[in-house]
């Protein structure tokens, strides 16, 4: 328990080192994504505006409110993935990464844990920051309660079996930033399309529902805004198909990992080729 | 004086003739990595199909509304070749830097301005393929009322270059600040929104449209949308953007050269062209 507890401790460290240095990129990245936010705020839904060239951009509290609640669990979820991706591959292309296979520990520990809790530690920080400066636009009203908890826990459990499908990915192809900037934008766009903004096809509905935000953020919505509780079984926020999306994601993630880790060792192509 | 030296049975090459060779290896091995990622390539051009089907649909209010989709496209466009430069261009180098064959490749007495040709020809391709895929898809699939004159080439092909351009600036950096990596997700998110894939520039609040005109490609964008709605490029002129579009990519280019020349001397010199 001991070692296990110290090789989690020093996989972390290393994670919030990395964090550390890059303290320029997270003086960037926040307040762009803040920006972004609100200027998304008006532009949803206004294509005749747009087309026809004009566009009021007034700060509507209960719209970035809403939007807030997409894309805070929508970016958790982008910084989470890149982060632990291009850290995996810095360690890959390093070299670092086949030491850490040599420890006598389970891979998915030292590989996947420990790296994972680091990269959630820090995106928890990087979601708060993004909070404070969007509300220093705009007043937020939310209802904050703990049964949001259920959700936001959810949202973990489906991150960390995304993070490890992807993790097994950088493991054997390296170079997957193209697959992973593209599947992550997909991922905030249908989480927008969880809210009541506008109306949407059945089928982009459809594949919405797959995508392994959107359930979570309309089970957010319905507790922080739509004053509804966590305990509705069914629908896209319903706590079943909640907990059905976090299950299958985990799984697959964890299935994913141990398939292409094992491709991976057998190919001998744990380090730079 | 100095003298080249051949090794008995060995031929010296003329200088174009090894120029040319230099610069070939160096292309011809970032195409057939390209080829070795086409699975990867290919995913990503969907996924980006997608997203931008699915932005439409989000400014739409679940609608596709065709003139947006008109004035976008150009930027979805733009956003594939400086997003694809970008990744695949500072993603590459930093490959390179810690297997140890980028120190190698300046083993070689080619000057280091022509490996970074062939990298950037490479990288264009990979860029570009999927960037005009994707324009003929929704072009065709959608028909948007698009009027196209040859002279809808000048603001194209400058757009390309001030995305290549904005593609060597983050590959250089790699030299010196190895996690760019991260941050070029970052940028690449903001020549997507501020660039006009999500809406044209010219919409946006007037402070925000100014630091746009900054970023690589947005004005690129509104400048081939001008040719595209039939104005020509005397519109262009007379309202500034060409100009603007001209320094832009002049400055751009000579910042992305200038910096991958400076970071590759600083390299050499430190030792920086392999993993410390």
């Amino acid at each position: 328990m001991t070692r296990f507890l110290t090789a989690l401790g020093n996989e972390v460290r290393k994670g919030l080192l990395f964090a550390w240095a890059e303290r320029l990129q997270i003086a960037i990245e926040t307040p762009f994504f803040a920006a972004f936010i609100l200027l998304l705020g008006p532009v949803i839904g206004s294509g005749h505006q747009i087309a026809a060239g004009h566009l009021s951009w007034t700060l509507n509290s209960h719209r970035i409110s809403v939007l807030m609640v997409a894309f805070l669990p929508a970016m958790f979820f982008f910084f989470q993935g890149v982060k632990l991706f291009w850290r995996l591959l810095g360690e890959i292309q390093a070299g670092t990464i086949e030491q850490v296979y040599l420890s006598p520990l389970p891979s998915w520990l030292v590989a996947a844990a420990g790296r994972l809790l680091a990269a959630i530690t820090e995106t928890i920080f990087l979601t708060g920051v993004i909070y404070g400066l969007v509300s220093a636009f705009v007043t937020l009203h939310f209802h904050w309660t703990a049964a949001a908890l259920v959700p936001v826990a959810f949202l973990v459990i489906t991150g960390i079996g995304y993070s490890l499908i992807m993790a097994g990915m950088t493991l054997l192809w390296k170079r997957i930033a193209l697959l992973q900037d593209g599947f992550l934008f997909l991922v905030m766009i249908f989480a927008v399309s969880a809210l009541p903004l506008f109306t949407i096809p059945g089928w982009f509905a459809g594949i919405g529902r797959v995508f392994p935000v959107t359930a979570d953020v309309a089970s957010l919505y319905g507790v922080m805004l739509g004053h509804r509780g966590v305990t509705g079984l069914w629908g896209t926020g319903g706590l079943v198909w909640v907990a059905v999306t976090a299950a299958a994601y985990l799984a697959a993630g964890i299935l994913a990992f141990r398939v292409l880790e094992h491709v991976t060792k057998v190919r001998g192509a744990l380090a730079a080729y | 004086m100095t003298a080249a030296i051949a090794r008995p049975g060995t031929r010296t090459l003329a200088p174009r003739v090894f120029a040319r060779r230099a610069f070939a290896n160096e292309a011809g091995k970032g195409l057939w990595l390209v080829w070795r990622r086409r699975a990867i390539t290919i995913t990503g051009l969907v996924v980006n199909g997608f997203f931008f089907l699915m932005i439409q649909f989000l400014i739409g209010g679940g609608h596709l509304v065709l003139p947006v989709l008109a004035l976008t496209l150009p930027g979805l466009f733009a956003y594939v070749v400086a997003s694809t430069a970008a990744l695949q261009g500072a993603g590459g180098i930093a490959e390179e830097v810690t297997a140890g064959t980028l120190e190698q490749a300046h083993l070689s007495p080619a000057p280091p301005f022509l490996l970074a040709l062939g990298r950037l020809a490479a990288i264009a391709v990979e860029g570009l393929i999927p960037a005009l895929v994707l324009v003929l898809a929704f072009g065709l699939g959608y028909g948007p009322h698009w009027v196209i004159r040859p002279d809808a080439l000048v603001p194209l092909a400058l757009v390309i270059v001030d995305g290549l351009a904005y593609g060597l600036v983050m590959t250089a950096l790699v030299l010196r600040v190895p996690p760019i990596g991260a941050i070029v997700h970052v940028f690449n998110m903001a020549i997507g929104f501020f660039g006009g894939m999500f809406v044209p520039i010219t919409i946006f609040p007037h402070g925000v449209e100014i630091v746009a005109r900054f970023l690589p490609t947005a004005v690129g964008t509104e400048v081939l949308n001008t040719a595209l709605a039939g104005r020509g490029l005397g519109a262009a002129w007379a309202d500034g953007t060409l100009p603007w579009l001209l320094v832009h990519v002049v400055m751009l280019a000579a910042l992305g050269w200038g910096t991958f020349l400076y970071t590759v001397h600083w390299a050499r010199r430190e030792g920086g062209l392999s993993p410390k």
